[in-house]
């Protein structure tokens, strides 16, 4: 039934969005109110026909309808509700829905505020790309042709091979095969939403651009787009930083920007988003840039689809960490892309022609040249990285079956034009506010050229900075900063709501700031005796133990239980053990890691660093394991680290090892009896003392006589202890209580004391007398190691510094664009 | 044609082919140990061998195994982190470094790991995420 409707309501939906888009034609057509009034209704439907959709999937999965392919493939039982929630959008189908549910609502907004001349044609544009959406979703039959792939198909509709529906169609399982453990963190609650909701909103300069076209309107739609644009800008950013922040803190990639595909597609959109947002912005004070506006509108929602595409096509599945498995999707997605490109392109040359010119060409030194010069390099920034992530087709070119280009490519093309970039934004914003010949603005500039000097020679020796592009790129970050500080101290003056330009271009001047100085300063940190060696490998001195030479230096911090070690002669670092309470997930160790200024002065502090199994992929015989790093974040500097390895993690391997040669062998654990003899341990113990055997510290709580259910009917004396068992480094403890008795039988008098299992780990403790004299217990361990195992931890920290300084720019940039949102968007309401 | 017209296109295709020539070097095609002799930062890809001796080695701190190419060569390949998580499962790896004498070096490295039940081609590449050793 949910099966039956589910699909009806996508499919209505999809039929609604069809009519609609036919209906917003006809009303652009003809201007007739009727049909502009039958299509909202039209469009009302399709989003109802998708919420009554979108609920029924988030109920299939939060009742855990395992029939479901999607429910299936994407959760499980004992999924978290934050979790379940997110696995709607945890996959490429419910992903898609979120998408055009978020674009109807904004189609909402813009039924109820765009001006009468554009609105027929935004909406027949906003509404074809849904068609185009939702037919990803569809999941009708044409023959052998289905179209999309339906979030309601059933295991069999969706695996026809897997052995165990072949033998069995209606099989449902027990469990799902459960969310991706990487993508069991909070932000998968809200990084996807937002970035569609970024998706979504991009659409809207496209609509417009294209409502400009076809009603030869060509200046008054900046007007209404530029709030869109910016509001879409705010919300890819706010994504962006999510995906950075999420990727820096739990996945161990080790930094916030990996130049991954996926990362790139929604980056690209941004810059050329931005790119719009900049020549809209010079069109709307002086009428020029029209065409400019126009193509980086289209331009930035075709790189939405673009990129849409690459990750979901399977196209870059060799590439990415993170992009989609192929669904069936590639030739739909193909069509999508072609059709935005081609309608959008194939117009704007179709009216090529009667596009308004420019009379004459912009001075070298006014705002229209300097603005529409700093949205030509965020144009080719972006046009650089789709370059980049485009390789696995483009790279075709050069050679067969090409690999991703090398980080360096995206740094050394990006970099520099950002350095152009940020010269750009102070000459901009010189000359936005206030006309200027040469004379003049040298005579504005030379305040901050003084003071960008000082401040980069300082920041230069400070820094201890040898490299000549570094200190041109400080030269031209700093200036970016103090140029558009001093343009915004002056705005401030005159009226707040001017500063949005000012404020994110100090946002970006501080972004490239930070990225500079967080990833040419990244240090691991590592003990003296570690870094010695890797001086020697460096200096080509050492061979391995097979006599090759080693190149690669070691960056772990190995350290053992309670024994401090100082690493980079800044901290003293300890371990002092590992937790397996309060477990977010199962089989979690939480390591505490304690850091002490090496030289005694200022604060300590704990990082707290996690190794859990992955559920999804690991067996008795084979533990898969995750970390979760721990960061310190630090206004000048974060402690970032993560466990690499640990003894207990190395005894639960050897432990799941020894399980699968017992499978293998089909034999029997080995007897209790047969443990060997050496292992056997003796000791005596009063009560509340405490005594070590191997690496377990074992503690005699209590010991008191059984009174219920003697085991014979004949004991004399029955003594049950409770005795404490706590591995070393581990804060968490069992408890077992073995029993000590006396009986008689045939006129002797005979002991019997099991020994008992110590759980979670092999050996027994066996209670073996009690000393009459002195009231100690003897204790009989067996099966535990007699030489302690010494507890360790392997860790890769690093220092990173100025990574908050990443995040400031960040949010500067937010600030200031939605400082520019609510100018715009006021100026348009009163307008209206 | 206008001065301006000129350096116009100039600069463009400058830039263009510029920047053309600096992406065709820097990707590379996938290759075999052979094949990666003289690279700097070849990709290669192969199937572990399993038969022979691998794992973490707490003394040098690396993770040793040997992997067979596309070819059947087979080397020993040195990856200076822990143990990739889903290694054991992968049945394709892409190790990306260079080769020294008999060993590879990898910086990098990523699974193919197989996905169970699609009937399509759905597998996947993992980048190598930290595992334990």
């Amino acid at each position: 039934m949910i099966k039956f409707y589910g699909e009806f309501f996508i499919n209505a939906a999809f039929l609604c969005a069809i009519l609609a888009t036919i209906g917003y034609f006809l009303y652009a057509q003809n201007d007739k109110d009727r049909y502009f009034k039958i299509s909202n209704w039209l469009f009302g439907l399709q989003g109802l026909f998708l919420l009554a959709a979108s609920g029924l999937l988030l109920h299939i999965i939060l009742t855990h309808q395992f029939n479901f392919y999607y429910v299936y493939n994407y959760t499980s039982d004992d999924l978290q509700l934050k979790y379940l929630i997110s696995a709607f959008w945890g996959g490429q189908e419910g992903s898609f829905m979120l998408w055009v549910l978020f674009s109807t609502l904004i189609g909402f907004g813009l039924m109820r505020w765009t001006r009468k001349a554009y609105r027929g044609p935004v909406l027949f544009f906003l509404t074809l790309t849904q068609i185009f959406l939702l037919s990803m979703v569809s999941g009708i039959s044409f023959g052998d042709f289905t179209l999309g792939a339906s979030p309601f198909r059933s295991l069999a509709e969706a695996m026809p091979n897997a052995p165990f529906l072949q033998s069995n169609p209606d099989f449902v399982p027990q469990n799902g095969k459960g969310l991706n453990d990487l993508l069991k963190s909070p932000w998968m609650m809200i990084h996807p939403p937002i970035l569609f909701v970024g998706f979504s909103m991009m659409t809207v300069p496209y609509c417009f651009a294209m409502a400009a076209l076809w009603k030869r309107k060509y200046n008054e739609w900046v007007n209404p787009a530029l709030p869109w644009t910016l509001g879409a800008n705010v919300a890819l950013l706010t994504a962006i930083f999510l995906g950075g922040y999420w990727a820096y803190v739990t996945l161990s990639f080790g930094g916030y920007w990996a130049w991954d595909p996926v990362e790139n597609a929604s980056f690209v959109p941004w810059l050329l988003g931005t790119a719009g947002i900049h020549t809209m912005i010079i069109q709307r004070k002086s009428s020029t840039s029209q065409k400019a506006s126009i193509i980086f509108a289209i331009l930035a929602y075709v790189a939405i689809v673009y990129e849409t595409f690459l990750t979901r096509s399977g196209i870059l599945s060799d590439a990415s960490v993170h992009s989609f498995v192929d669904l069936g999707l590639y030739s739909q997605l193909v069509v999508f892309m072609l059709a935005v490109t081609g309608i959008g392109l194939g117009l704007f040359f179709y009216r090529y022609k009667e596009l308004p010119k420019q009379k004459n060409d912009s001075r070298f030194l006014s705002r229209e040249f300097m603005t529409f010069a700093g949205a030509m390099m965020l144009f080719l920034i972006g046009l650089v990285i789709i370059l980049g992530t485009s390789s696995p087709i483009i790279g075709r070119l050069f050679t067969e079956n090409p690999t991703p280009p090398e980080v360096s490519f995206y740094n050394e093309w990006t970099m520099p034009m950002a350095m152009v970039a940020a010269i750009l934004t102070v000459l901009g914003q010189y000359l936005f506010w206030k006309k200027q010949d040469g004379e003049s603005l040298a005579e504005d500039l030379t305040l901050p050229v003084a003071l960008t000097c000082i401040i980069t020679l300082a920041s230069i020796i400070i820094g201890d900075v040898r490299n000549i592009y570094y200190m041109v790129y400080l030269l031209t970050a700093w200036f970016a900063l103090v140029g558009n500080a001093v343009i915004m101290i002056r705005l401030i003056r005159q009226n707040p709501m001017l500063i949005g330009g000012a404020l994110s271009h100090i946002g970006f001047a501080v972004l490239l700031l930070g990225i500079l100085a967080s990833s040419a300063y990244n240090e691991h940190l590592l003990d003296r005796t570690t870094q010695q060696y890797n001086e020697a490998i460096r200096s080509g001195n050492v061979t391995d133990e097979q006599g090759f030479q080693k190149t690669q230096t070691v960056n772990f911090l190995e350290l053992k239980l309670n024994e401090p070690k100082v690493v980079n002669d800044k901290y003293r670092v300890t371990y002092e053990g590992y937790t397996l309470k309060n477990q977010e997930r199962p089989g979690q160790q939480q390591y505490r890691i304690k850091f002490e200024p090496a030289d005694g002065e200022g604060s300590q502090f704990v990082l707290n660093p996690q190794v859990y199994p992955m559920l999804s992929s690991s067996s008795a015989q084979n533990i898969e394991w995750s970390v979760d790093p721990d960061v310190r974040t630090g206004m000048l500097s974060d402690i970032y680290l993560y466990v690499s390895g640990s003894s207990y993690v190395q005894q639960k391997n050897e432990q799941a090892k020894e399980r699968a040669r017992q499978v293998r062998q089909q034999t029997e654990p080995a007897a209790a009896g047969m443990l060997d003899s050496t292992k056997v341990q003796k000791i005596e113990l009063a009560q509340g003392e405490t005594a070590s055997v191997g690496s377990f510290d074992i503690t005699l709580k209590s010991y008191s006589q059984e009174t219920e259910d003697a085991p014979q009917d004949s004991t004399i004396i029955a003594v049950r202890a409770n005795v404490e068992i706590t591995q070393r480094g581990s804060d968490s403890s069992t408890s077992v209580y073995p029993l000590f008795s006396i009986y008689q039988k045939n006129g002797k008098n005979w002991s019997y004391a099991p020994p008992t299992g110590i759980p979670g780990h092999n050996g027994t403790v066996q209670f073996s007398s009690v000393n009459p004299s002195t009231g100690k217990v003897e204790l009989t361990i067996r099966g535990v190691d007699k030489e302690v195992k010494e507890q360790w931890v392997l860790l890769v920290a690093e220092e990173k510094p100025f990574i908050s300084v990443v995040w400031l720019g960040t949010f500067l940039l937010m600030g200031g664009f939605s400082i520019s949102i609510f100018r715009h968007w006021g100026r348009e309401r009163k307008k209206s | 044609m206008k001065p301006k017209l000129i350096i116009g296109i100039i600069a463009i295709v400058g830039f263009t082919s510029l920047l053309m020539y600096n992406f065709g070097n820097s990707i590379s095609t996938y290759v075999n140990f052979e094949q990666a002799a003289d690279m700097n930062s070849a990709h290669v890809v192969g199937t572990w061998d399993d038969s022979r001796d691998y794992g973490f080695s707490m003394e040098s701190k690396q993770f040793t195994f040997y992997m067979k190419d596309e070819a059947g060569n087979v080397r020993r390949v040195v990856y200076p982190k822990s143990k990739p998580n889903n290694f054991e499962q992968a049945d394709r790896l892409v190790v990306i470094g260079k080769i020294e004498g008999e060993v590879f070096y990898a910086d990098e490295m990523l699974m193919k790991c197989p996905s169970k039940y699609n009937n399509a081609d759905g597998a996947q590449f993992e980048k190598a995420n930290v595992g334990n050793s």
